[in-house]
């Protein structure tokens, strides 16, 4: 009944349509006969006036006429939908609309959507998630490949299979492990401890947590590979904490398992005050040397909205010692914080625990954060960045007639003589 | 013409930027490094032959079929060294390039805006032809929306269009939703009503819901015809969904208004203000536009409530906006409003009716308010060790209240940081990295000298490492210093900001304070608009603003204002900042110009 009404209205009100479009259009009510009909006035456009004669409001009527069995649809359909459908339909029209939003969306998420407070943050979530997919299956994409590439060879080797003699057996990741392993129980009996500060879970957000956890979990991963591991506590640590529960997502079983340390007590009861260091960004002190016998403390909070000082207040309120990476003195900086994430920090301490050396050490600084070690006084050093920089562009310039003689060899010769 | 390849054009890009980069940093303008001229403009050409100009006529295809077109045609403002949120849908295509990031095969969402203009054609096509296009195109599946896009930034023809969407519809039996918001957005660019509400039809039956911005369009298109009413029927319809935009209700309380419908105009305006959604200037400019010549205490009433959202919201109404203003005044019938432009003395009398303004003072009860409010939110904070600690801050208040009242705090450290105007820096930079061409004892000795006439008292807060010896902070004259006012010392991490704001509050309303801050930072510490509001009032009123003269010998004062600069009456008199539309206003700045309106 709608939709015939819906045309009546069409037709009474597009003064724009003329009668024989009309006429048409009850036609194309046949879908099939449309092609027909309408490749026929094509024809017969062409042969007379070309593109004068070209129906505007034809795809009007494509529309229309492939919504006349969706119509009766909607109509049966209850006009009110619950908050959670109304919500995926939302969704749904963002990603119609060209927005980044992700193909699958399960309830759980679109809660979080729902409870987002404002529009742009319910965006920000949906890219979040749609990137999310894409990381997921550009994954899978890459594992296939992979399969695929292994097929290749075995079929190859199963013709040639000839196992070589070797003193070893092939037990390199379990036997790695188990090394590793050895290691880490001698830092917890000998090794020097290395304090992470677990008492930021109200300065964060969920997300930030994960983050923090994420990379407590690397940290681990490096201090245990090194040659001369730290002996890892976290202090502050709240069982049945939102860091606990990440991390048994992380570790599972194996967080049980784990050798480091990990307790309730404040670092201040476990060790002397006197040995304490906490190594925070916004320090009025920087670090010269590393120093074995002491304790350093590493705050374990991400902050993506920098809170500044917040690390050093713990520190004042406990009365310790406090100390920042020579950052400024050995590197000219370019862009971004000054505070690091969790595991580079755990690397350049590594680091500087094996070598002394600030420059091997501070490596593990990202690239994009500085133009370069500082070897002279900065001012000199700005100097000589530029000369590099005209001379990059020179050489710069130079290759760029190169390409330029490769893409047009004929011209250039030509120039040339 | 040239087309170097791929690589060499990123490594030059990175390189360009980066140059960018040093320039603050070398601080030499003249360019650091030189291009032979000839290069350059190879250069440059390059970038703007590279744009993919569909030809007008279809019958030839201009258009070079390569891939390269499509790693070229990317926008030269990015940089692919930035674009680390590009992951590739499709495979991998690795370029041996020099410093520049992998290139990534690009995702459609990504890449759509990455893409030079297109040239609509300027008259419709046939199928044939728009087909003929589409497959020249380097990324067919997206050719609609780049098309329609161009369009809607060329303006063409709605006819052109409208072919473009038959050749769709026939091709795919269907229209996708985002072409026809394209679509549409054009409809509304070219006010095309009666296309606005045949696309609403086809809509509304293909898709159960809309999206916001579908809505937003539907309501600007429909708001400036007249079938404005259903503009607000779909405004209803926004609000089962969401709070709609604020541009939306600009909409529809315009067309309202247009329509001599003043009270519906109102009763959206308040029902904005109600969503906490914050009206544009134009709206309550467009109820004066409006209103001009209606009798009608209810419309005077509403209009004066404006006046006063602008009053208490400390907005300055820009110049067309106050032409409005003014011509309504001057035209409510049986009162002879008169308006003149005038600039306020610094005494803060208006020279056009005599009338002293409104002094900067607080209330007893904001006062207090504001007091609680800094000690809370600013100096405690989340952990009052943030920016102090307990004993340094009850050593503090204690200090203040043994010594009270004070006349005049200074910020000892910032005021000895003066420096010529032309390094004009607004942040606070570490003390060993401002090469500051005034001695800084003396300044800050000087600036007490200035400061110190008959009996009144003054409190200089420093840090301590002001107390020791060195070539910047002499013994002697710190002594001399300290015979003149009281000093205070906080820690050398503490942030002696809130002590200045804590220790002036504490003193009393005719106490000010020297600095050159302007304590954005502390204003961002209180959680509410209206506090932020009085914070600003009572920074107005009350900070001396130092500053040197060119020569950097001598220090002048900018007086704290004696007046309050907000939209204000008596009654018969109204006084109306205003600013002027090109000047930049942040928020610590305040008009001059005034719009004085008396009664005769």
């Amino acid at each position: 009944m709608q939709s015939a009404n819906m045309l009546l209205k069409k037709i009474v009100r597009s003064s724009v349509l003329p009668v024989a479009a009309q006429h048409e259009m009850k036609r194309d009510l046949f879908p099939l006969s449309r092609t027909l009909s309408l490749s026929l006035c094509l024809k017969q456009d062409n042969s007379c006036k070309p593109s004068e004669k070209l129906d505007l409001d034809a795809w009007k009527k494509v529309m229309k006429s492939g919504l006349q069995e969706e119509v009766s649809e909607t109509v049966s359909e209850p006009q009110e939908l619950s908050s959670l459908a109304a919500a995926r339909e939302t969704v749904e029209m963002w990603r119609l609309a060209g927005k980044l939003v992700p193909e699958n969306v399960s309830e759980e998420q679109l809660k979080t959507f729902m409870e987002c407070p404002s529009k742009s943050a319910k965006k920000k979530y949906l890219k979040f998630l749609y990137l999310k997919e894409l990381y997921k299956k550009n994954d899978k994409r890459k594992m296939e490949e992979k399969r695929e590439r292994k097929l290749e060879p075995q079929e190859q080797t199963s013709k040639t299979d000839e196992t070589k003699k070797s003193p070893f057996l092939s037990l390199w990741a379990s036997t790695m492990d188990k090394a590793y392993n050895w290691r880490a129980a001698q830092s917890m009996i000998f090794g020097q401890p290395l304090v992470f500060d677990m008492s930021y879970e109200k300065e964060m957000s969920v997300r930030e947590v994960a983050n923090t956890v994420k990379q407590l979990v690397q940290s681990e991963g490096c201090n245990r590979r090194a040659v001369d591991p730290f002996h890892i506590h976290l202090c502050n640590f709240k069982d049945d904490s939102l860091y606990h529960r990440e991390f048994l997502k992380h570790y599972k079983e194996a967080w049980g398992k784990l050798l480091i340390t990990v307790t309730e007590q404040c670092y201040t009861e476990v060790f002397p005050k006197d040995k304490l260091i906490y190594l925070t960004a916004d320090s009025p002190k920087v670090m010269k040397t590393f120093d074995h016998d002491k304790i350093y403390i590493v705050g374990s909070m991400v902050d993506k909205s920098i809170k500044t000082g917040v690390s050093l207040a713990r520190a004042k309120r406990l009365g310790l010692e406090t100390a920042a990476l020579p950052l400024d003195k050995y590197l000219l900086w370019n862009t971004g914080g000054k505070n690091l994430t969790l595991d580079q920090m755990v690397n350049i301490l590594l680091t500087l625990k094996d070598t002394a050396d600030w420059k091997k050490a501070l490596e593990f600084v990202p690239k994009r954060k500085y133009h370069g070690f500082v070897t002279k006084p900065v001012s000199e050093l700005k100097k000589t960045l530029d000369l590099v920089n005209t001379l990059k562009l020179r050489k710069r310039q130079e290759e760029v007639q190169k390409q330029f003689a490769k893409n047009y060899p004929k011209k250039y010769k030509l120039k040339q003589k | 013409m040239a087309l170097f390849s791929q690589t060499s054009h990123w490594g030059f890009q990175a390189l360009l930027r980066k140059c960018h980069m040093f320039w603050p940093v070398s601080r030499c303008l003249a360019a650091s490094f030189s291009i032979p001229t000839r290069e350059k403009i190879n250069y440059f050409s390059f970038m703007t032959s590279s744009s993919t100009a569909l030809p007008v006529d279809p019958k030839e295809t201009g258009v070079l079929p390569t891939e390269k077109r499509s790693e070229i045609d990317c926008k030269e403002e990015k940089g692919w060294d930035e674009e680390t949120k590009e992951i590739p849908e499709g495979k991998h295509h690795f370029s041996s390039s020099v410093g520049a990031a992998k290139k990534w095969s690009m995702s459609p969402v990504v890449s759509r805006h990455k893409f030079t203009n297109v040239q609509p054609p300027e008259k419709p096509l046939q199928s044939e032809e728009w087909n003929r296009l589409r497959e020249n195109f380097q990324l067919p599946e997206i050719f609609e929306e780049l098309m329609l896009n161009s369009m809607i930034r060329c303006n063409s023809p709605i006819d052109v269009a409208k072919s473009l969407l038959t050749h769709v519809a026939k091709r795919n039996g269907d229209i996708a939703y985002n072409v026809l918001v394209k679509y549409l957005t054009l409809c509304v660019q070219q006010g095309q009503v009666s296309e606005i509400r045949d696309v609403y039809d086809i809509m509304k039956v293909r898709f159960k819901i809309l999206e916001i911005g579908a809505y937003n369009l539907f309501i600007k298109g429909l708001s400036n015809s007249d079938q404005w009413r259903m503009a607000l029927t779909l405004l209803e319809e926004v609000k089962k969904i969401m709070i709609p935009s604020r541009t939306s209700y600009e909409s529809c309380i315009k067309a309202a208004s247009c329509h001599q419908e003043m009270k519906l105009a109102f009763e959206l305006y308040h029902e904005m203000l109600t969503k906490d959604v914050v009206p544009t200037l134009d709206v309550l400019q467009s109820f004066f536009d409006f209103g001009k010549g209606m009798k009608g205490a209810e419309l005077q009433k509403e209009l004066f409530g404006i006046l006063l959202y602008l009053r208490e919201n400390q907005i300055y109404p820009h110049e067309t906006f106050m032409r409005s203003i003014k011509l309504w005044f001057e035209s409510i019938p049986g009162r002879s409003w008169r308006g003149h432009l005038t600039n306020i003395k610094d005494s803060g009398q208006c020279p056009v009716c005599n009338h002293q303004l409104e002094d900067s003072n607080l209330t007893e009860e904001e006062y207090n308010n504001l007091s609680e409010r800094i000690i809370r939110d600013v100096i405690h904070g989340t952990d009052t060790f943030r920016k102090t600690s307990p004993q340094e801050f009850e050593a503090f208040q204690t200090f203040v209240e043994n010594r009270l009242p004070f006349d005049i705090v200074i910020d000892g450290l910032n005021v000895s940081h003066i420096k010529p105007r032309r390094m004009h820096c607004e942040n606070h930079l570490p003390v060993y990295l401002v090469a500051s061409v005034l001695d800084k004892k003396e300044t800050l000795l000087d600036a007490i000298n200035c400061l110190a006439k008959d009996n009144v008292r003054l409190l200089v807060l420093g840090r301590k490492h002001m107390m020791i010896n060195s070539s910047n902070w002499k013994r002697e004259i710190m002594k001399e210093m300290q015979n003149k006012a009281d000093f205070f010392f906080a820690e050398n991490i503490s942030d002696d900001d809130a002590f200045l704001l804590y220790a002036t509050l504490r003193s009393g309303k005719h106490c000010k304070f020297v600095t050159r801050d302007f304590l954005r930072d502390h204003k961002a510490c209180l959680s509410d608009s209206l506090t932020r509001h009085l914070f600003r009032k009572w920074q107005r009123g009350h900070q001396i603003v130092l500053s040197s003269s060119g020569d950097g010998k001598r220090i002048n004062f900018l007086p704290a204002f004696q007046y309050d600069c907000v939209v204000q009456t008596t009654g018969d008199t109204w006084h109306i900042p205003y600013k002027d539309v090109f000047e930049e206003k942040y928020s610590y700045q305040v008009p001059r110009k005034w719009l004085c309106i008396q009664q005769k």
